[in-house]
């Protein structure tokens, strides 16, 4: 799960600032590389009449992308398919051209879960990025020859198992925990506060959770970064905060767009937190999913909400690529 | 991909007094970070159940955990199904990742958006879908199913480490190997896959310990007996904790986090820049 949104943004579309580098890599191949009869095949590809060269890896290539077709294009599409379907009586699915499921997800009741799962990832983004910006800029400028082991010391934590990661907070956050132990020995909370079985709790799960996909974009972001900028912005006695609003945040605005996406993502989907650290009050689309595949066995409605869970992630997405675009575009002018 | 080393940008930035919030914030950070870690570390050698008052130290709960069929049995599907995991998804991903580098048609790119799929859907949707797949080709759910899944989701890392490599190859070794009368295939065999071995092992240790690891598509494609190490804990953490999930966790935590600090040096072992990028900012 971990990498799987680390890894994402080396992917060009997704990531902007990797373009350049592969282009250049690719465009090195060609005229120094490739001998001639080689880029003669290269071009001729399309019409299937490729040469040796392009035919073998047309063919390393088969096995991977065909066993990804069938698994998971050939899955998503039995999503996709089914949350058109209903249930016979006996709770079975069927298969159909019927919208209701979409209507009874205009249900409040519906309407509701998914609207707090919105509000809690969009949360869960802003808090990491308060979090994560001042962690990735200690680091970053002033971690010195411990950059790498501190950023490791993040990192590597956050791969190890997400459920006793999950399990280790929810213990810090209960209520005899350590934490509400401290914030009651300063003052901070009362008797009676709880962070478990609140949205705050679920929330601070999902930041746990989710944090490390933050931190890293941001510090690449920063490492990146010119630091005669900032220096610059000083000489022209701009006070820190100015420097930082003018010079340090809008240079690391594509790595705190990436981190976001990153977040978001997982976080919309997820489960876990809201089971361990919420109640019945607290339930995210992602319990509704489970549920209507587990407990409630209605799978075309369940299909249905993957279906919507999936629409947002996408406006997400489109929003997301919009916005490097036109950076790109205004980086380029 | 080259930031930290490439640019000679280490001049001490003019500063005069360093951003004691950013650094308070990071200590905090840093503190939350692990005392979770360091709570269920601590509690899986406590001597009581308690999780609020440690009383002695005591390796009860390792030895509960020892002694526990459904455990161990449950450690076993996981060990297996990492291990086929790795292997399936290392031999799928390195052609993948070979035949989208260097396969420049209109497949190519098809392939590379299909790849691209598992990086940006929430695990919850490929556990649901791969689970509806199955139950549909009336495949009953099994330590075989977690393992296709598993498989499917792991080429997209493998992929995604290694294409990133292969790019940086300098073709002309593998051209100049050709030109001394080696085939296509034995350039690939013997200059390339060579040179890519530090990153496909590094790839192998992460799949290895992310597959072992993961919760969510194991629980969509498992079958009831028996379950992956992650799935019971998941139900054992719902249905009233038992300390013997402290020591599994705290096993758990010491192998994930052995293997991915293995995954992240293995390339300096080989002496050479690869493997895993993460570290120096991708």
């Amino acid at each position: 799960m971990a990498t799987q949104n680390t890894t994402g943004p080396a992917q060009p579309g997704l990531h902007p600032d990797d373009g350049p580098t592969r282009a250049a890599a690719a465009g090195h191949e060609h005229p120094t590389g490739r001998p001639h009869q080689d880029r003669r095949h290269t071009r001729a590809a399309p019409d299937g009449s490729a040469g040796a060269g392009d035919r073998l890896w047309t063919l390393l290539m088969l096995p991977g992308s065909l066993w990804m077709t069938a698994f998971l294009i050939g899955s998503l599409a039995l999503v996709a398919t089914l949350a058109f379907g209903t249930t016979d009586p006996l709770g079975n699915p069927r298969f159909g051209l019927n919208p209701e499921n979409f209507a009874a997800l205009a249900e409040p009741a519906y309407r509701a879960v998914m609207l707090r799962s919105l509000g809690y990832a969009l949360l869960t983004c802003v808090i990491c990025l308060v979090v994560a910006y001042p962690v990735a800029y200690a680091i970053a400028l002033y971690g010195g020859r411990f950059k790498t082991l501190l950023i490791a010391a993040i990192v590597v934590p956050f791969f190890a198992n997400y459920l006793v990661r999950m399990y280790g907070w929810s213990v810090v956050l209960s209520d005899d925990g350590p934490l509400l132990g401290v914030l009651r020995a300063i003052g901070l909370a009362g008797d009676g506060t709880r962070i478990l079985q609140t949205a705050p709790g679920v929330v601070a799960g999902l930041v746990y959770g989710f944090i490390v996909f933050m931190i890293i974009p941001l510090y690449a972001a920063l490492e990146r970064m010119d630091v005669s900028l900032i220096e610059a912005g000083r000489d022209l006695y701009g006070g820190p905060l100015r420097t930082f609003f003018h010079v340090t945040l809008p240079a690391t605005r594509q790595g705190a767009a990436a981190g976001c996406v990153l977040v978001f993502l997982p976080a919309m989907g997820d489960f876990v937190s809201a089971q361990l650290m919420g109640g019945p009050d607290q339930i995210m689309i992602g319990n509704l999913i489970q549920d209507k595949f587990f407990q409630g066995q209605n799978w075309p409605l369940g299909s249905a909400l993957t279906m919507l869970m999936m629409a947002v992630l996408f406006l997400g997405m489109l929003g997301y690529l919009r916005r490097t675009r036109k950076d790109e575009a205004e980086a380029v002018r | 991909m080259t930031t930290s080393s490439a640019a000679p940008r280490r001049t001490r930035r003019g500063t005069d007094r360093k951003p004691r919030f950013a650094i308070a914030v990071t200590a905090a950070f840093f503190a939350l970070l692990y005392l979770p870690i360091g709570v269920v570390v601590l509690f899986s050698f406590n001597s009581q159940r308690s999780l609020t008052v440690f009383k002695d130290f005591s390796l009860r709960w390792y030895t509960a955990f020892f002694q526990d069929p459904v455990l161990l049995e449950s450690l076993g599907m996981s060990l297996r199904v990492a291990t086929v995991a790795m292997a399936g998804s290392l031999i799928l991903g390195v052609t993948l990742a070979l035949g989208l580098v260097r396969c420049r048609n209109r497949l190519g790119s098809l392939a590379g958006l299909v790849m691209l799929v598992p990086l940006v859907t929430p695990e919850i949707v490929t556990g649901v879908a791969a689970m509806l797949l199955f139950k549909g080709m009336q495949i009953p759910l099994s330590t075989g199913t977690v393992m296709l899944a598993e498989i499917t989701f792991s080429i997209s890392y493998v992929t995604v480490i290694l294409r990133s490599r292969i790019a940086a190859l300098n073709p002309e070794v593998e051209e100049a190997a050709m030109d001394l009368g080696a085939t296509r295939w034995q350039s690939l065999r013997l200059v390339t896959l060579p040179a890519l071995l530090p990153s496909i092992l590094a790839s192998a240790v992460l799949i290895f310990a992310l597959v072992f690891d993961d919760f969510v598509l194991a629980y969509f494609t498992t079958g009831v007996d028996p379950q992956p190490l992650p799935v019971r804990i998941y139900s054992a953490i719902r249905f009233g904790v038992k300390p013997t999930i402290n020591a599994v966790g705290t096993l758990m935590l010491v192998g994930s986090i052995a293997l991915i600090a293995l995954a992240l040096f293995i390339p300096r072992l080989f002496g050479r820049r690869g493997g895993l990028d993460l570290l120096s900012g991708k």
